[in-house]
């Protein structure tokens, strides 16, 4: 029947697909990534970071800047969570304590004592707080709190910074800000070197100079200290191009400001690589194909050079990122990054560690919003590991 | 070898002048200048902001104000810093000295530990002390300095209650902020360089850390390519004993790279001091840029880019022509 009757193409590829043969790429590149542990190990976990960031609102038992003036809670160490019965010694519902602030009858101090013998408060799951709302991924409005205690007693996981806010909340909101602007700012940089470079390999000659040039001028200069140059004029609302966005910037502004900033300080290297990659492939046969059949030189740049990068530019992209990461963090904690109101990036939160007259070895648990920098970029630098054995046909299992 | 090194020199003097450009270019963001906060001090009357505008070249066109700083960078003069009145050239000096001190001990530290560990790694594949070495650099590349720095000294802080309690011993075993103890003035010549050495010995350490754990990698993934190639078995089949096997004919080669990326380094060294610096309270060129920028002193700012990016370039050099020392195959036609 003719409705039955298959092509020869189809048939071939039935053989094919039986041999369990011709597979794409992109199959061939995630059977050979999910062989490698431990790079699987860091995709989970950034996963879960970023799932985590999403759902900061959700997750966190209080809001960003949130803090009670009175009684005094800065400073506070990481509450306490009883999971012991102190009368029957039995596991029971986890509760805490009130907190109260004394004096250390020798140096002075101001110390948080548990008091024992006031009631508990047993930590409560899905409570709703009407006053704090927040929003999920700019959409979802709502004020369900994944946990919480009730009045006055607070859960502060994991202490609380000089002005009494709570850093566990603060360490989960700040993932929004420190996970995001790596990864955005490698576009950044990715869509200006794939331009500059793509153009320099495919042209060769005076404009592969200069771009070249160019791209040297920008590496001589260090990169830090460029950085924090132009995150400080271009934040400052009086400049020529702040301008352009209005007088006061909002949070958004300056955040897409550091995104800019970051992003162009990065170009260089990704230009250069895409331009020596597009060198050998211009030499290739389907380029010269794709010109003798009269395709214009934008379409042999851009259809058929660069999407010949692709695998390289992923891995390459993959192992920016964390270099990225610790550009924001670094530049938030000199207190250059993103607008402090309404953002706690983690190196913003670092900074709290360094503030004046602070001793560290009374507050350690301020250096806590580090780890998650840390993971962070330790698991990109996995993945991106991973990606590119992965990609890699001599490393083939 | 002498017309390539001066065939390099000319090629950095395009790149130098690109580079002040673009620092000037940037410089001119700022909205108004150091004079727009003096001219809102009451007492401070407008004529007396004209001449200093006129006497600083304030009035003249951008390229114009460009052209007269290149002038006299080339001369050796780098401005006079608005903020503390005095030659740029003096308020520079001494954050770029004590900024070098940490990025040479940096290198050298780098350099100390990397390689020996990186061959290590590489004689002894998947041993576990190579383990060991690969889980150790990823710790060290994936840990921002600046949190590691605070950490080492949360870290010598807790050794110091330890030692209290114990010894009765209350000092720090490493001074943990600033380059100098109290009445450094007064010491002898050498204990004042004992000083500053102790001080250094954390900063140092830290801005290390990521350059010794990615250069570790490198070098072992290089030395063990380089140690399953044919000419290293010939070498050994030739009865060669295995440490001339793998400091001669392996570690060379794969050395060569590092010998490049010399220059490379430096930036990635002076940037990632920075924040060390910010840290630890060293007195280097970071805090006086900050302090710099926030004052609006523009020619200081512009001082600290010129002389960065110039050392920079140097240091390319050297590593040009380290490489072209090392590296047989390369020719200085």
């Amino acid at each position: 029947m003719a409705a039955t009757r298959k092509s020869p193409h189809a048939d071939a590829a039935a053989v094919i697909a039986q041999m369990g043969g011709s597979k794409s790429q992109a199959r061939i590149v995630w059977e050979q990534f999910r062989r490698h542990k431990i790079a699987l190990f860091g995709l989970f976990v950034l996963a879960a970071m970023y799932l985590i960031a999403a759902f900061a609102g959700f997750i966190a038992p209080y809001g960003i800047n949130e803090y009670r003036r009175t009684p005094v809670s800065a400073f506070m160490p990481p509450t306490n969570v009883h999971w012991i019965d102190p009368e029957t010694g039995r596991l029971t519902r986890p509760f805490v304590y009130e907190y109260v602030s004394e004096r250390d009858p020798v140096t002075r101090q101001r110390v948080f004592v548990e008091n024992r013998d006031g009631p508990r408060y047993p930590i409560a799951f899905f409570v709703h707080r009407p006053d704090h709302p927040y929003e999920i991924l700019g959409m979802f409005r709502s004020d369900l709190r994944l946990f919480g205690v009730e009045d006055p007693a607070r859960i502060f996981l994991w202490g609380t910074n000089n002005l009494g806010k709570d850093v566990f909340s603060r360490v989960l909101y700040g993932g929004q800000i420190s996970l995001t602007i790596g990864v955005l700012a490698v576009w950044v940089s990715l869509s200006l070197g794939m331009i500059f470079g793509v153009i320099a390999g495919f042209y060769g000659g005076l404009v592969d100079d200069f771009i070249m040039r160019l791209v040297e001028v920008l590496d001589a200069i260090p990169g830090l200290f460029l950085l924090i140059v132009l995150a400080t004029l271009l934040k400052d609302p009086r400049n020529p191009l702040a301008q352009a966005f209005g007088l006061s910037m909002t949070s958004g502004q300056t955040f897409l400001m550091i995104v800019i900033v970051l992003g162009f300080v990065g170009w260089g290297g990704l230009a250069r690589t895409i331009r020596s990659l597009v060198l050998s492939l211009r030499e290739m046969d389907y380029a010269s194909a794709a010109k003798a059949l009269g395709a214009s030189e934008m379409r042999v740049m851009f259809r058929h050079l660069l999407p010949g990068t692709a695998s390289y530019v992923m891995v390459v992209l993959t192992l920016a990122i964390p270099g990225f990461i610790l550009a924001e963090t670094g530049l938030s904690f000199l207190g250059l990054g993103p607008s402090e109101v309404d953002s706690a990036s983690w190196g913003l939160l670092l900074r709290d560690a360094t503030a004046r007259g602070i001793s560290i070895q009374f507050v350690p648990w301020l250096l806590i919003p580090g780890i998650p920098i840390f993971l962070a970029v330790l698991c990109w630098n996995l993945v991106g590991d991973g990606l590119r054995d992965a990609f890699d046909p001599r490393k083939r299992r | 070898m002498l017309p390539y090194v001066i065939r390099r020199f000319f090629h950095l003097i395009p790149t130098f002048i690109g580079a002040t450009l673009l620092a000037f270019m940037i410089s001119q963001l700022v909205p108004g200048d150091f004079l727009t906060t003096k001219a809102l001090e009451p007492n401070v009357r407008q004529e007396t902001i004209d001449r200093l505008r006129a006497q600083y070249g304030l009035d003249q066109p951008v390229m114009v104000q460009y052209v007269r700083w290149m002038g006299n960078i080339v001369r050796g003069d780098l401005g006079l810093s608005f903020a503390s009145n005095q030659p740029v050239m003096n308020v520079i000096r001494r954050p770029i000295q004590n900024s070098l001190y940490l990025v040479v001990l940096a290198t050298v530290l780098l350099w100390l530990m990397a390689v020996p560990l990186g061959v290590f790694s590489a004689v002894r594949q998947y041993s576990l002390g190579d383990q060991v070495v690969s889980a150790v650099s990823y710790f060290g590349l994936a840990i921002p300095n600046f949190f590691f720095a605070q950490v080492l000294i949360l870290a010598i802080f807790l050794f110091r209650g330890f030692t209290r309690d114990t010894f009765g011993y209350t000092d720090l075993v490493f001074p943990v902020a600033g380059m100098t103890s109290n009445g450094w003035e007064e010491f002898s010549p050498w204990r004042q360089f004992w000083d500053i050495a102790h001080h250094m010995v954390v900063p140092g350490f830290v801005v290390a850390t990521a350059g010794i754990a990615g250069f570790t990698r490198v070098l072992r993934g290089q030395m063990v390519e380089y140690l399953e190639s044919d000419f290293i078995r010939t070498a050994r089949a030739k009865g060669l004993g295995s440490r001339s096997v793998t400091y001669k004919h392996a570690l060379r080669p794969a050395i060569i790279p590092f010998v490049a990326g010399i220059g490379a380094l430096l930036p990635s060294l002076i940037g990632g001091a920075g924040l060390v610096e910010i840290v630890m309270a060293w007195p280097g060129i970071t805090p006086r840029l900050i302090d710099a920028i926030t004052r609006q002193d523009i020619y200081v700012v512009l001082g600290f880019l010129v002389i960065s990016s110039l050392l920079l370039m140097i240091g390319n050099l050297i590593s040009d022509l380290l490489l072209a020392t090392v590296d047989p195959r390369i020719r200085f036609s």
